[in-house]
């Protein structure tokens, strides 16, 4: 443990002198590196750890996006006050949205989450109730003032979503080590052994799903300060593969797996922005070989020690 | 009434296509339980192909019917050996690791098959040549019905009685059925189940092939994304008429094709796709095994 927390102060510490050193296009890739991971850490909850084939949670990080974009603009709520109501309508969409379809398994979930996924994006260009922009979104989303300070300049904004990535972290660690991981845990070994240690299924799954939704809606709110805009295609579901495909390339139920999964499927394409029009072949080929080389992903979990003797046998 | 007609005959057509490509999923799915995200992909490449050999054929002056013929022949062959060459790089290294790896094998197939076309054929909508099908149409009491559905139709109702009587009355039908209900039993009666997903991946893409044939000459208009939303419909079609089943696959692409042009004639264009998928979360909710599906009992 106090290995792995070296790492982490690392890891923050060069977070911390890496915008004084790069150009503002490279801060703000750094700014959304960060909210993606917050997004992909949280859709781990629900992939990762209770292991439940989701594939539309694009949905939950647009959810908080758009909450925060609407009572900002139309309703002059300051961004920080948005940010307990976007978590808690997310996270109400969540316990609404999963409790029909929790019962599903496996592959029929991930359909559904897909299909939620594509009902929200085409609400959000249709201009469901007039209130989300259409096709072209919503523009002129004021920045926070935390105890009087104004988190506008682009630092600014790239520190305040290091902040939530940290808190992130710090949920999901302390997740792990409580009753709510392992009964997770349990959930996604063994349905019938949890069921019959005591485990709630229907509650814990749905608990999955509302925590997963509130994180990945508060990355959401930074994520319309950011661009001080918000717009339907960024919540697209081929914008869930790409949370999806971070925790499985990553290593699901793996903190710094899926942070690595954030780096290899966001940072490293921008690097190769010129070859703009092949970039996303090799890619998709590098996504075929990373699996084959790497099943378990590039980082996976590590549950306990096992003796040496069970190992060899 | 008649207008209602009409929407039922293009419905049709639409749906032979979709129970086409839902073939390739429904049958992968059922072996392999795999969802193969890059099928769809795959039958985008073989309309690419199909133009491309209309087109060749075409310069060479070659007569019209001999130049179609060609194009089925030319795709369907390239593209069953297609998915053959698919499984063997992206499916089958995963057989034995953890299910959500191969998913992702397959969005990056789907990701590479998606630019590849990009690459090869650019990013602009190409368009198929008009009346590749005799351009004749007939006035049924009010209904509009040309060549081109009555092909489509004929066509896929044949292939599908084939496919039908392969897999019911044959001997690799029978080990294909086998190797669906249960791998292992399958290996220990002399099956070669490598073989099976062999044989399943090029029928699937065969059938598939078809399909993005059909697409081109049905729709015309070829963009290299296009795969993803008739793959997406296609699979849905498959989890409608109860995925694994090949008989509910062409009934659930035949039910999907006529659900959506009726949506997008009588209720809304515009939330056409979030109707289909509100139809099938409620399907799933009702009767998650579709409706040919048969329930299985849990194993514990």
């Amino acid at each position: 443990m106090k290995k792995n927390f070296i790492w982490y102060v690392v890891f923050f510490a060069i977070a911390i002198v890496y915008p004084h050193f790069v150009n503002p296009s490279w801060v703000d890739i750094g700014t959304t590196f960060a909210l993606y991971s917050v997004v992909a850490l949280s859709q781990d909850i629900v992939l990762g750890k209770a292991g439940m084939f989701d594939m539309g949670h694009a949905a939950f990080f647009g959810i908080g996006a758009y909450t925060a974009a609407i009572l900002n603009t139309a309703y002059n709520i300051p961004i920080i006050y948005t940010i307990p109501i976007a978590i808690i309508l997310s996270a109400l969409f969540g316990i609404i949205i999963s409790w029909p379809i929790i019962h599903l398994r496996g592959d029929y979930l991930l359909v559904a989450t897909i299909g939620f996924n594509i009902i929200f994006y085409q609400a959000l260009q249709n201009n469901v109730f007039g209130i989300t922009g259409g096709p072209n979104g919503i523009f002129g989303v004021s920045t926070p003032v935390i105890f009087g300070i104004n988190i506008a300049s682009q630092r600014a904004i790239y520190y305040f979503a290091w902040f939530i990535l940290l808190i992130t972290m710090l949920i999901i660690y302390n997740i792990d080590k409580s009753k709510l991981g392992r009964a997770f845990h349990y959930l996604r070994e063994s349905e019938l052994a949890a069921e019959s240690f005591g485990v709630n299924k229907r509650f814990y799954k749905v608990l999955a799903f509302a925590l997963g939704a509130a994180v990945a809606s508060l990355a959401g709110v930074v994520f319309a300060v950011q661009y001080a805009a918000v717009s339907p295609e960024t919540f697209n579901f081929t914008q869930s593969v790409l949370f999806f495909t971070i925790v499985i390339v990553g290593g699901p139920s793996s903190i710094p797996g899926v942070l690595l999964g954030a780096f290899v499927m966001f940072v490293i394409p921008q690097f190769f922005r010129e070859f703009a029009t092949a970039r996303y072949f090799v890619f998709g080929i590098a996504m075929i070989l990373t699996m084959i080389l790497r099943p378990q992903g590039i980082w996976p979990a590590k549950f306990g020690k096992l003796p040496k003797y069970i190992k060899e046998s | 009434m008649e207008i209602f007609l009409q929407q039922i005959v293009n419905g049709l057509a639409i749906g032979s296509i979709y129970a086409l490509v839902a073939i390739g999923y429904t049958m992968v799915y059922g072996v392999m339980k795999l969802i193969n995200f890059a099928h769809g992909d795959v039958v985008a490449l073989a309309a690419y192909i199909g133009l491309t050999v209309l087109m060749q054929a075409f310069g060479m002056h070659v007569d019209k019917l001999w130049a179609v013929i060609l194009m089925f022949v030319i795709t369907s062959l390239f593209i069953s050996m297609f998915g053959i060459f698919l499984e063997r790089l992206a499916y089958r290294p995963l057989r034995k690791a953890p299910r959500l790896s191969a998913v992702v094998s397959a969005l990056g197939a789907s990701l590479a098959i998606e630019n590849g076309i990009m690459l090869i054929w650019g990013p602009n909508i190409k368009v198929f040549p008009s009346n590749v099908f005799p351009s004749a149409r007939w006035h049924i009491s009010g209904v509009i019905i040309n060549s081109t559905q009555i092909a489509i139709l004929l066509l896929s109702i044949i292939l599908m009685l084939a496919l039908y009587i392969f897999i019911n009355k044959t001997k690799i039908g029978t080990a294909i059925r086998a190797s669906a209900i249960d791998q292992d039993a399958a290996k220990l009666m002399g099956i070669d189940v490598n073989s099976i997903i062999i044989a399943i991946f090029a029928l699937g893409s065969f059938l598939g092939s078809i399909g993005g044939l059909f697409i081109g000459v049905y729709y015309r208009e070829l963009y290299f994304q296009m795969g993803w939303i008739y793959g997406l419909n296609a699979f849905i079609a498959a989890i409608i008429g109860g995925i694994g089943n090949i008989p509910g696959a062409m009934l659930g692409g035949m039910l999907l094709g006529i659900f959506n042009v009726l949506i997008a004639g009588y209720v809304s264009n515009t939330w056409a796709e979030a109707l289909t998928f509100v139809l099938l979360i409620l399907i799933l909710i009702v009767k998650p095994t579709g409706i040919l599906g048969e329930r299985v009992a849990e194993k514990v």
